[in-house]
């Protein structure tokens, strides 16, 4: 009866330690799966803060907007841009190496982005960078633009001239 | 297996979860939310990239397998493996999808296996590797594809398949030295003859010149080495490696106190001592490798028959074993308190998380960061520390995005108050009442104006006395007709009449610029106040009622935002706990070491007391013998 007893217990022992352990992985996992729910969570949050920002402080009729795009340019390397509007500087941005190259692969920067009143304005772009020789270069582009009663998008271009094998530089307005 | 474990945590070069993406541009020219989320991905920052693609998602953007690809690289950059191997399973299994070419498809699968590598995850990530084609990959990712794959069929005991990896990696690579070492390695623990484990040993030594820190990989492989000769029995070759690894190094200490007991095996006691007090002068007695030394020194002292000094190095030992754990104790009261871990994560860099960004693990001036470093340095800990980091980024996020939201609030009452002004200003009516009054001004003006001006002749600009004389002149001409027969008078009346009616008929055209001057300076009045009461219906009519809305938006996302929050906390707790039951977990194991050393320590010096306490009694019983 003795050893019956024994045995009970021991086998009890043994199946709360596996369950103990079992327990305790199937914890850290679930902490892990926890973490990274909330990791998910708080960046659709963000994002809804972030649109909502967007919306509350720059209203679609006054909203203006500047972007950096930089296509199949090998041999030029932006590293800094300035912008300025209307006569005041407005904004400048220094590219990282990383940056460039998210540029190269497609990406497009909100460089900027502010409220403008309608009217006839002017938009000048200051941009700095070197070419594969590691010499300096450096553009101005200017752009006259009206803006009316709506949302505003300028693009700052910079392409391939294949013919004359250089970067070449230009404001667009996005209809 | 435990010597894996170090070459696979030492060689783990920075892997960015952009690697894994494909060379692929954005469709639509003027794609702004696509385009960034491109160039966030592109510039690591996964975060945004992330929100930006859930809300390309929302948009149903044609491209969704894409956008699944670069949500899964967000993820990975996030630490947020466990999703994005889902994702990524799913796509890069799915062989329908035309969007990844072969070579795309071989990239992302190697850098997954390399990620989960690097994270510990083996089994997936020899899972993934053999999803690699080796023929499709890049030539220059090739030989990290033999090492990544060679070391994991090692972890899994397979050695054969190990050997074809290894064998296939170019001897110039860097990966070369690690390979050599890892096979060096897999020989001790397969029985392989002696030279030939020698022969690994040195080939890798002599590969270490292609690698990126050469004297630090040498160090590291003399030091496997003699460890390993000295496990195994070979003290002299144990010896040969031992010398070679430099004093100033990471693994001067575990070199010195094995070189240490490599002499001692070979009866060279007094050369033994050298090393061993070089260490423990040179070191913390917080490092293992002095708290062996200190109790290793009187066991030599001892079979050197220096039995006194021996029993005083003893009874030392034994003090600094008990300052030791009482440190040791210390240490867990502060990881009890807080003290370790806030200040950790206070140093971090506050908006960088996720899985890349690196963790500073300086301790500067703190007590526990001599033995803290040894648990920093184990990738486990530094994963779930980078949970913790994550998870305290996050809650400053949080607590700033509420802030943020107090600030939309006041945003919106300024604007609602702005339009409450517009809408309660009294301009229109003011300037409705003060164009009433002009027009009125204006009409009357005119009326008396074209009244005078009705005749060229200027008569309706004469004055009343020259309006007596015209009506006189009209009197005498009448008078002067029956009177004067000749004309004479007629003719002189006539005369004086035509002087003034010309007086008049000048003055009307000077008098007539004037008017007409003055009658489009109120004309320009009339329309510059018509104008401003344009502009003020206008701006009345058309004030926006930008803050309409917003409250509820702002309500919700707070609720959300707090609730979040309270959902964190919990989990923070957790996560701190597990830290800090891993750093607690590590003191209790340095704790009983250094217990064991006391024991063995006092053991010795009572069994040391009573023996040369014997020898006195001994000596003193022959004296008084004698």
């Amino acid at each position: 009866m003795k050893a019956i007893h024994s045995s009970i217990t021991a086998v009890l022992c043994l199946f709360s330690l596996l369950a103990s352990g079992y327990l305790m992985a199937a914890d850290q996992a679930d902490l892990d799966a926890s973490i990274e729910t909330l990791k998910s969570e708080v960046v659709s949050l963000n994002q809804e803060l972030f649109e909502l920002e967007e919306q509350l402080l720059y209203p679609a009729t006054t909203e203006f907007a500047v972007f950096v795009s930089m296509a199949a340019v090998d041999d030029f390397a932006v590293s800094a841009i300035k912008l300025t509007l209307d006569d005041q500087d407005v904004t400048s941005y220094l590219y990282s190496a990383q940056q460039v190259e998210a540029l190269r692969r497609g990406g497009i920067q909100k460089i900027y982005i502010g409220n403008l009143k309608p009217g006839l304005h002017k938009l000048t772009a200051e941009i700095l960078g070197k070419d594969t020789d590691g010499r300096s270069l450096k553009r101005t582009v200017v752009a006259d633009f009206g803006k009316a009663r709506s949302s505003k998008y300028l693009e700052i271009k910079i392409t391939n001239n294949e013919k004359q094998n250089r970067p070449d530089f230009a404001i667009v307005e996005w209809k | 297996m435990r010597w894996f474990l170090l070459i696979a945590f030492a060689i783990s070069p920075s892997v960015l979860a952009e690697d894994l993406l494909p060379e692929q541009y954005r469709a639509s020219g003027q794609d702004a939310l696509y385009g960034q989320a491109l160039f966030s991905l592109h510039s690591g920052e996964y975060q945004k990239a992330l929100g930006l693609n859930q809300a390309l998602q929302k948009r149903r953007h044609k491209n969704t397998p894409l956008l699944k690809i670069q949500q899964a690289t967000a993820q990975l950059g996030l630490g947020m493996s466990q999703q994005a191997k889902k994702h990524y399973k799913k796509l890069l299994t799915a062989k329908s999808s035309k969007l990844i070419s072969h070579g795309t498809r071989a990239q992302a699968w190697f850098y997954l296996a390399k990620h989960f590598y690097n994270k510990g995850m083996w089994s997936t990530a020899l899972q993934a590797i053999h999803q690699v084609k080796g023929g499709h990959l890049n030539p220059q990712l090739k030989d990290e594809f033999h090492f990544i794959a060679a070391t994991l069929e090692l972890f899994q005991g397979k050695a054969k398949q190990a050997d074809k990896h290894i064998l296939a990696i170019s001897p110039q690579s860097m990966w070369a030295a690690y390979a050599f070492l890892n096979l060096a390695v897999s020989y001790t623990e397969r029985d392989v003859h002696i030279n030939q484990v020698d022969a690994v040993f040195e080939k890798a030594k002599m590969l270490t010149k292609y690698t990126q820190h050469p004297e630090s990989l040498e160090d590291k492989i003399n030091l496997m080495a003699g460890q390993f000769f000295f496990a195994t029995g070979r003290g002299r070759s144990a010896i040969k490696h031992l010398k070679e690894v430099s004093l100033d190094g990471a693994f001067t200490s575990k070199a010195l106190l094995t070189y240490g007991w490599a002499l001692t095996e070979q009866w060279q006691y007094h050369d033994a001592l050298q090393p061993w007090y070089m260490l423990k002068t040179n070191h913390s007695p917080l490092n293992q490798d002095v708290q062996e030394t200190l109790i290793a020194i009187p066991h030599l002292l001892e079979k050197l028959n220096a039995k006194v000094m021996a029993l005083g190095a003893f009874d030392y030992a034994g003090e600094q074993y008990e300052m030791i754990y009482k440190q040791l104790e210390e240490s867990a009261k502060r990881l009890n308190t807080g003290e370790f871990i806030e200040p950790l994560l206070a140093q971090q860099i506050p908006d960088k998380w996720g899985a890349f960004a690196a963790i500073d693990l300086s301790l500067p001036n703190h007590p526990d960061r001599i033995y803290l470093k040894d648990v920093m340095s184990k990738s486990y800990f530094q994963g779930e520390l980078k949970n913790l980091r994550d998870l305290h980024v996050m809650r400053s996020q949080l607590n700033s995005g509420i802030e943020q939201l107090a600030a939309f609030e006041k945003v919106q009452i300024t604007r609602r108050d702005e339009y409450q002004q517009v809408k309660n200003d009294k301009r229109i009516n003011l300037t409705s009442r003060q164009l009433l009054k002009l027009n009125k001004r204006y009409k009357t003006l005119r009326a008396t104006v074209d009244k005078a001006f009705k005749n060229p002749s200027g008569v309706g600009l004469a004055s009343e006395f020259e309006k007596n004389q015209l009506a006189s002149f009209k009197q005498l001409n009448t008078d002067f007709k029956a009177l004067d027969e000749n004309g004479h008078y007629l003719q002189r009346l006539r005369r004086v009449e035509g002087v003034l009616k010309w007086a008049l008929s000048q003055r009307y055209y000077e008098r007539k610029k004037e008017v007409s001057k003055n009658l489009a300076i109120l004309d320009g009045k009339i329309k510059q106040t018509r104008r401003q009461l344009k502009a003020a219906k206008l701006a009345f009519r058309s004030t926006p009622k930008s803050f309409n809305g917003f409250d509820k938006k702002v309500a919700r996302l707070r609720t959300k935002y707090q609730q979040q929050l309270k959902r964190l906390d919990i989990v923070y707790q957790k996560q701190r706990e597990k830290v800090g039951g891993i750093v607690k977990l590590d003191i209790k194991k340095r704790q009983k070491v250094v217990m064991d050393y006391q024991l063995q320590a006092r053991l010795a010096a009572a069994r040391l007391f009573d023996e040369t306490s014997n020898k006195h009694r001994v000596v003193a019983g022959a004296e008084v013998r004698q």
